[in-house]
Formats: C-alpha cells, sequence, structure tokens
C-alpha cells in the first residue's frame, strides 16, 4: 500500500530540506500520492525529468496521470506525442476514472501529434537536419509559451531521437528543450524507452546527463513471478528516497508500494 | 456459541486494531464459518462496513457462495483473490473481486487493498487475510514478516480493522510466533467456543 516511502533508512538520507533553515522550493505536486511522498512533495518546478523504462513498464501512463492531475489544478498539460496518435491516447486516458472529457474540451489538457507539427513546418526527410531541429524547438516553443503550458510530457525521445542523427544533436535538442521549459516554468517529463538490461536510462545515453531527474520503470522478478517497479535515481534540487518501489496502473491512478525485500537480496 | 463471542470481542476493540483469529484445525469448518458470521454478517449489517477480504486459501467465488448463504450483499464485500490464478480457476471471476496472479506478489495484494480502501472509503473498513498460514506456503518467513509489518501498520493508519485467519496446528508455530508480533491481540476461536 502506498506509504510513507522509505521502508529502507539507508535509501532514504536526509539532505537539504529537512534541515532547519534549508531553502523551500517551489514543487510541481505529481499527483501520484506516494511518488510525491518519495519526492517529498514533488518535482521541483520548471524541472526536465527523464521517464526511463522498457516496454509495458507504464511511462506513458505516469505522464498521462502528472498531465491529467495538473490539469484538474489549473495548470495547462501539453502532451507531445511522437508515437501514438492523438484519438488513441484519448481512448487511454478514457479508461482512468479521474479523467474529464471537459480537460480536453476546455483546452485544460492539450494533446498534439509531433509528426503533425513536423509535416507542418515541412520537415520531409527522414533525418531531421540542425535546421529543423530549430524549427521544431521554436514551434515547442511558441505552443508553450502562447497556452502558458504549465506540464509537458515529450512521448518519446527516443522515437524522435531515431529522426536525429548524432548525439550532440540530442543533447542539443534536450538542453534547449530544457531551457526553454525552465524559462517558462513548465516541469515536463521526457519518456525514454530502453531494453529491459540494468544500469541505462536511454538508448543513446546522452540524455541522462541532461536532464535534472530520473524515474526508472522496469521489471523484476522474485520467485517467478514478475513486479512492475519505480526508482527515482536521480532528482536535482530535492532530497528523495531511491528505494524500489512496486507499481499499480489502476482506474484511480498509479499506486505504489514499499518493494518487499525479505532481509535479502533481490534476484533480478 | 464463538459466533457471538467473536463478534462481541470484535465490537469492543479500538479502532485500529488487528487481530489474530486463530481457528482449530480440529474443527476448522465450524470455526471458519462463525469467523465469516461474526465478521461478513453480523459485523458487516450493524455497522455497514466495507469488508476486504483477501482470499489466499481457497478463491474467492467459493467464500462468496458462503457469504452469499449467509445474506451478505455484494455491495459489503469485496475480494482480493490471490489463489484463483494459480489454480487456474479463470472462468470464476467475480465483479467485486479484484485478482493478483500469485500469494507471491506481496505487494500486489497491499496494493490491491489499497485501491479498495479507496474505492470503498469508510471509517472503519474490514481486512480479513485468509489465510497467514497459507500466505506462509508460498512466501519465506522473512518476505510474509516484512509484508505483514507494513501491511497491518499502514492499516491501523488507516483506523481499519484487520483480522489475520490463522489455523493452529504443530506445523504453525513459526507463523504464530510471526503473527504475535504484529497483532494486538489473538482470538482464540477454541477457547471461545469451552
Amino acid at each position: 500500500m502506498p506509504s510513507s516511502p522509505g521502508t529502507d533508512p539507508a535509501a532514504n538520507p536526509p539532505a537539504g530540506e529537512g534541515y532547519s533553515g534549508s531553502v523551500q522550493i517551489e514543487r510541481c505536486s505529481t499527483g501520484i500520492e506516494a511518488l510525491d511522498a518519495i519526492l517529498y512533495g514533488g518535482i521541483p518546478r520548471g524541472n526536465m525529468i527523464l521517464i526511463a523504462g522498457s516496454v509495458g513498464t507504464g511511462k506513458t501512463t505516469l505522464g498521462l496521470e502528472f498531465l491529467i492531475r495538473g490539469a484538474e489544478r489549473g495548470e495547462r498539460s501539453l502532451f507531445l506525442s511522437v508515437t501514438e496518435a492523438k484519438d488513441k491516447l484519448v481512448q487511454n486516458v478514457s479508461s482512468f476514472e479521474f479523467f474529464r472529457r471537459e480537460l480536453l474540451d476546455n483546452g485544460s489538457l492539450v494533446m498534439v501529434d509531433l509528426p503533425v507539427i513536423a509535416a507542418k513546418l515541412g520537415f520531409d526527410r527522414d533525418e531531421l537536419s540542425h535546421e529543423d531541429i530549430d524549427l521544431l524547438l521554436r514551434a515547442i516553443r511558441e505552443i508553450v509559451t502562447s497556452l502558458g503550458v504549465r506540464r509537458l510530457v515529450l512521448d518519446s525521445i527516443t522515437s524522435l531521437g531515431y529522426r536525429i542523427a548524432r548525439d550532440e544533436q540530442i543533447r542539443d535538442f534536450l538542453l534547449r528543450l530544457g531551457e526553454t521549459l525552465s524559462e517558462a516554468n513548465c516541469t515536463s517529463l521526457i519518456v525514454s524507452e530502453i531494453s529491459p538490461e540494468p544500469g541505462r536510462y536511454s538508448t543513446r545515453g546522452v540524455e541522462e546527463a541532461i536532464v535534472d531527474g530520473i524515474i526508472l520503470l522496469r521489471n523484476t522478478q522474485r520467485l517467478g513471478d514478475i513486479l512492475r517497479v519505480l526508482q527515482v535515481v536521480k532528482m536535482r534540487g530535492t532530497p528523495h528516497s531511491r528505494a524500489l518501489y512496486v507499481l499499480e496502473l489502476t482506474p484511480i491512478g498509479i499506486l505504489l508500494a514499499p518493494h518487499l525485500k525479505g532481509g535479502r537480496a533481490v534476484t533480478e | 456459541m464463538p459466533q457471538a463471542d467473536i463478534g462481541e470481542r470484535l465490537r469492543t476493540l479500538p479502532a485500529g486494531s488487528a487481530v489474530a483469529v486463530k481457528l482449530d484445525a480440529r474443527e476448522y469448518a465450524d470455526h471458519y464459518f462463525a469467523v465469516l458470521n461474526a465478521t461478513l454478517r453480523d459485523l458487516g449489517s450493524e455497522t455497514g462496513v466495507h469488508t476486504i477480504y483477501v482470499a489466499v486459501t481457497s478463491p474467492a467465488a467459493f467464500v462468496w457462495s458462503l457469504a452469499q448463504a449467509l445474506d451478505v450483499p455484494a455491495d459489503r464485500i469485496s475480494f482480493v483473490d490471490a489463489i484463483s490464478h494459480l489454480m487456474m480457476r479463470f472462468s470464476d471471476a467475480l465483479p467485486n473481486a479484484t485478482y493478483v496472479e500469485s500469494p507471491r506478489a506481496l505487494e500486489e495484494i497491499m496494493l490491491r487493498i489499497e485501491y479498495l480502501l479507496r474505492r470503498f472509503p469508510h471509517p472503519r473498513s474490514v481486512v480479513v487475510i485468509d489465510s497467514v498460514n497459507s500466505l506462509a506456503i508460498h512466501n519465506p518467513p522473512e518476505l510474509l514478516s516484512e509484508f505483514l509489518h507494513i501491511l497491518i501498520n499502514n492499516l491501523k493508519g488507516r483506523q481499519a480493522l484487520t483480522l489475520v485467519l490463522e489455523t493452529s496446528d504443530e506445523q504453525a508455530a513459526s507463523v504464530e510466533q510471526l503473527l504475535n508480533l504484529v497483532v494486538d491481540e489473538t482470538i482464540d476461536v477454541a477457547r471461545l467456543g469451552r
């Protein structure tokens, strides 16, 4: 059950906040109660976070719940989809009991197909040039600033990366996107699809160095059963639990429970 | 009459209590039915509480058939069924049950309980774990201890009444020791009947 995180005290060292006289920072509540507890209240406002995980671990669902919870609080939320069509995404979010169609109708929750933007910008090559990337960033900046977007999810940097040839171009894209979003005080989740092998957070290996935080989703095995787990690997600007939590996708949203260790190492 | 005595003991417990309910293996059917009567029917009808029944010993469909015989309304009970999948009993799916693939997926059991507590909020919900012996068959003692410790503490925080069913026999000594560490008291059904 979602409990106060930190069943493992060693995984939860006090740092910064929590000491008397520490600076209070503005936080963006994810709206996922247990994740907010893991993050001591939420993601530092304006941070860019990598949501890394293999197929079927709940990355998109986490991103969608983050946006819907934000839209409910009056924060305009934008989903930039690279792979899934808007209609299919709407169908997916409709399974959430807390989702109201009204959020889409009144513009609190905006879903944009990135390929549609790319087509409008006239990108007709498989591989994006430096100029194309520049135009794409400008288009995103325009949407974010004109709509006053406070939360953004890009799903996924991996799919976008297939059209960007060089690692330094991805690095440059993310650096500039991060700057833009930070200036707009917009908190963002960048989805990264990875293979199940441990130790990697992105396909190219450049994204994790740029982002402010990494939330890793993966499957783990115990006694033959597969458990879907979440771990906050890094989060600049705030202390956080580094423990593993088992994650469940439910109609009322994502629920987390401490990953039980049973006094010994977990079998991966 | 154990059923009346059990009901009386449960009614006097403070909110957030965790109780081990010990059933004698030799009189299991009688004791089990008395516990179901006292919790699902009597306590449920008096207070209108929602009971979350964690089925590990028998499938939810079986427990539900007993509950129906006791006239327990479907909207007063939900099941977390952690045994049907293992028994390949998929065709018995109940609308008021949620199914966990394995009794070893202890965190998922915790999360389904949490889901149902949020879904059916009540100032004093009842959670029945049936049973600690069955969980012990599938889980190492260290893992089971950790599970019970976290689960019961969370349920205490939510003011829920937790009943952990335990069948007493010679093999269950370690389970009983484990349970004694986490519950507030034990109701020995065999002693009540005397």
